[in-house]
């Protein structure tokens, strides 16, 4: 049964109403319709700097799919203990969304008795955003990575400390450590383990290439640890095995004899059909034969 | 009934076909004689001036040649492998088809060759390829691959021939030159259609009739990897073995349909080609269709979505300067046969015949998309070279040494069925003498 849409105005005008909608396309834009993420990380760095930051992404609640960073926002980093605040420096977000503040290895900071660090980051709001806040506690430690080849076993020996006003190093008690070593597109990992007593030992594997010139460079790394945050150490070491000859897999049907089983298939396979070819040339003689003796003896028929 | 009776009947109804060449007949084989003949002609220019008169060149060094080479090996591959399978069949329809199976079957294997001898740049080195064979190479598994099947042919098509050598000897009233009595009794080996002879005959040719389907697949699959082993663009597949496989099928299958078609018309046999005959090919043809739709679509998607570079240049040129050639190729060249095939009120002869003949004519676009447009995008291409050395065109001498090629398959195949009647009288014989057995046993 044919129908004719125009006989249905109403539906037909809120169809095209809706195609007009210019809220329809407000609403994808409105802050409202998104949730603010706003986290905070430090990473403390192989030159004991200090790296502050913020990334700050508005997701979608409907479509968690869809994230938008928040640009120019202005980040306050603060150190803060009690009623006192201290201001480390201000950024503002990147079009990705990242603030970004390095603090160097001198920075002083405002610690509790127990030298733990409040690290503050602040996003202090607008019309459509709202107040946004984020605060680490951390305690400030050095981690040191020496390699060292001890009776003919390459080494790796990971420390982990803190150092109080006076410079006196207490070893950390316990923290999980991750060993891993620059790759061309990421790290990859060759070993993890718990610093116990501020030591980690570990044995380094010998059959890395390392770069050109077989330099490796080993990072051990304290990842997103309650008391410690992030914290990294490098080393460049030359103990790639590069320059070892690599054996060549040559191609054996480039050589000039063909591979044993090749032979073997080939015979196998040509004398299989060829004995065939010899088994119906003997049967059609026999025909032949008996043909033969038929003309001779007819009455055999 | 008596059974040397029926063998006189059925000599006496195909006497006609084998005594007769009627005025068509010899336009038709006189017309084939000047096609071969312009070939010779080109073939002789070809020697005496080398490739440079053809359009091959240092970077497409393989052209219309190989592509025919493909095409009727795989066609040969093809009929060896219905045949063998159509011996196991024990139906009557079977008789009207086998025969023109076989004969394509070798015929196509002899003609298919000789494009690739007229390949080769130094024929008075091919004798090189047999005193310095390198057991690694494709090319010489090819080489062994394409002899041994020549010869298995030869033989099964020679199996299947015994019983009807043996029918026309037997009939001295055939009016025919004494020297093709001479040859008949001589072909026939004393057959004398004895049950002893019958069980020894049907004992080899079932042997053979298996081996030839194994051989098909095989040296098939050895011509595929004489593409697929190397690292061109677009050859490089582990798909391309089952590919010519079912691609060589899909060619047989139709050229069969097509040469069943003919022969119906020309011969008036419509009383043994029947519509069935046409209706199972054409399922047959269907069901190759969506098997080789299915594997050209799933080479070409594989090869467009890995992107890899040599790929991205051979896809964009099959888009391009190939697009209608691939659209016929690989759309209507398969589209067309599956709809007419599919639909039950467009099975008729005629519209069966004609989806053989676009099959076909696709199937051969196909092979030279396979091998033109890949030459032409090398990986390391040759530079500061002239346009004519990297585009390929084929020239006359290419041309008409392939339509001499098709007109000696044709002119063998015209000689064939005035020597040997296209449909086989030793098969009608059997079934209606299996007939008669099992009668006998339902009486007592």
């Amino acid at each position: 049964m044919k129908r004719n849409l125009f006989q249905y105005p109403f539906i037909i005008s809120f169809i095209v109403a809706l195609c007009f909608c210019t809220n329809s396309i407000a609403q994808k834009t409105d802050a409202s319709n998104y949730r603010m993420r706003f986290k905070f990380k430090t990473i403390k760095q192989k030159d004991n700097s200090r790296l502050l930051e913020v990334s700050f992404i508005g997701q979608n609640k409907k479509n968690r799919k869809d994230k938008v960073p928040v640009y120019n926002a202005e980040i306050e980093f603060l150190n803060i203990l009690n009623e006192d605040k201290k201001l480390l420096g201000t950024s503002k977000t990147s079009k990705k969304g990242i603030a970004q503040l390095l603090l160097p290895k001198n920075q002083s900071y405002l610690t509790d008795e127990n030298g733990y660090i409040n690290l503050t980051a602040k996003f202090k709001g607008t019309n459509a955003i709202d107040e946004k806040v984020s605060e680490i506690i951390i305690k400030d430690i050095t981690l040191e990575l020496n390699l060292k080849e001890i009776d003919s076993v390459k080494k790796g020996i990971v420390k982990a400390y803190t150092i109080d006003r006076f410079g006196v190093k207490t070893p950390i008690e316990e923290a999980d450590v991750i060993i891993s070593i620059k790759g061309m597109l990421s790290n990859m990992k060759i070993n993890e383990g718990t610093i116990k007593n501020g030591k980690f030992e570990f044995e380094f594997p010998t059959d890395i290439p390392g770069n050109a010139n077989g330099t490796i460079t080993v990072y051990s790394t304290i990842e997103y640890n309650e008391d410690f945050g992030n914290v990294v150490q490098e080393k460049s070491i030359k103990w790639g095995v590069f320059n070892k000859k690599i054996k060549d897999n040559s191609n054996t049907l480039w050589s000039e004899v063909a591979p044993l089983w090749m032979y073997i298939v080939l015979t196998i396979l040509l004398l299989g059909v060829w004995a065939n070819y010899l088994f119906t040339i003997i049967n059609l003689l026999k025909i032949y034969r008996e043909g033969k003796n038929l003309i001779i003896n007819p009455e055999e028929q | 009934m008596d059974l040397n009776n029926r063998k006189k009947e059925l000599v006496k109804e195909f006497s006609p076909m084998l005594e007769k060449f009627s005025p068509a007949l010899k336009l038709w084989i006189g017309v084939l004689v000047v096609v071969i003949t312009i070939g010779l002609y080109a073939f002789v220019l070809q020697v005496k001036h080398g490739h440079i008169i053809t359009g091959m060149r240092d970077n497409v060094v393989w052209g219309l040649y190989i592509i025919n080479f493909i095409f009727f090996v795989g066609i040969s591959y093809s009929g060896a492998f219905i045949s063998g399978i159509l011996h196991f069949f024990k139906t009557p329809w079977k008789n009207s088809v086998t025969r023109i199976v076989e004969i394509i079957t070798v015929l196509s294997i002899i003609v298919g060759p000789v494009f690739i001898l007229l390949c080769i740049g130094r024929l008075d080195r091919l004798y090189y390829l047999f005193i310095y064979p390198r057991i690694q190479s494709p090319i010489t598994w090819d080489i062994i691959a394409i002899i041994t099947d020549l010869i298995g042919c030869f033989i099964y098509l020679y199996l299947t021939f015994i019983p009807d050598f043996a029918i026309l000897r037997d009939n001295p009233d055939l009016k025919i030159p004494n020297w093709r009595k001479k040859l008949y009794r001589f072909l026939a080996i004393n057959y004398k259609d004895t049950k002893a002879q019958r069980a020894r005959l049907h004992k080899i040719t079932s042997i053979m009739s298996k081996m030839i389907i194994a051989m098909a697949i095989v040296a098939y699959t050895v011509l595929a990897w004489i593409f697929s082993l190397t690292l061109q663009p677009g050859w490089n597949s582990t798909i391309f073995a089952p590919d010519f496989i079912v691609a060589g099928l899909y060619s047989g299958v139709g050229v069969i349909l097509i040469a069943m078609f003919i022969i119906r018309k020309y011969f008036k046999l419509e009383k043994y080609i029947i519509k069935l005959h046409f209706v199972l090919g054409g399922a047959v043809l269907l069901v190759l269709s969506l098997l080789f739709g299915y594997f050209t679509f799933s080479d070409y998607f594989a090869k467009w979505f890995s992107h890899k570079m040599g790929d991205v240049g051979l896809l964009q040129s099959l888009f391009t300067k190939y697009f209608w050639q691939f659209i016929f190729a690989n759309y209507i060249g398969i589209l067309i046969p599956i709809i007419i095939l599919s639909i039950k009120k467009l099975r008729t002869i005629k519209l069966i015949t004609f989806a053989a003949i676009i099959a076909v004519a696709g199937l051969w676009l196909n092979r030279y998309l396979i091998v033109v447009p890949t030459l032409e995008n090398p990986y390391v291409p040759i530079q500061d070279t002239r346009p004519e050395y990297i585009h390929y065109t084929a020239t006359w001498i290419e041309w008409s040494l392939t339509f001499a090629g098709i007109a000696t398959f044709l002119l063998l195949f015209t000689l064939i069925i005035k020597f040997v009647p296209i449909i086989s009288m030793s098969g009608i014989i059997d079934n209606e003498r299996e007939l008669q057995n099992d009668k006998l046993k339902l009486t007592n």
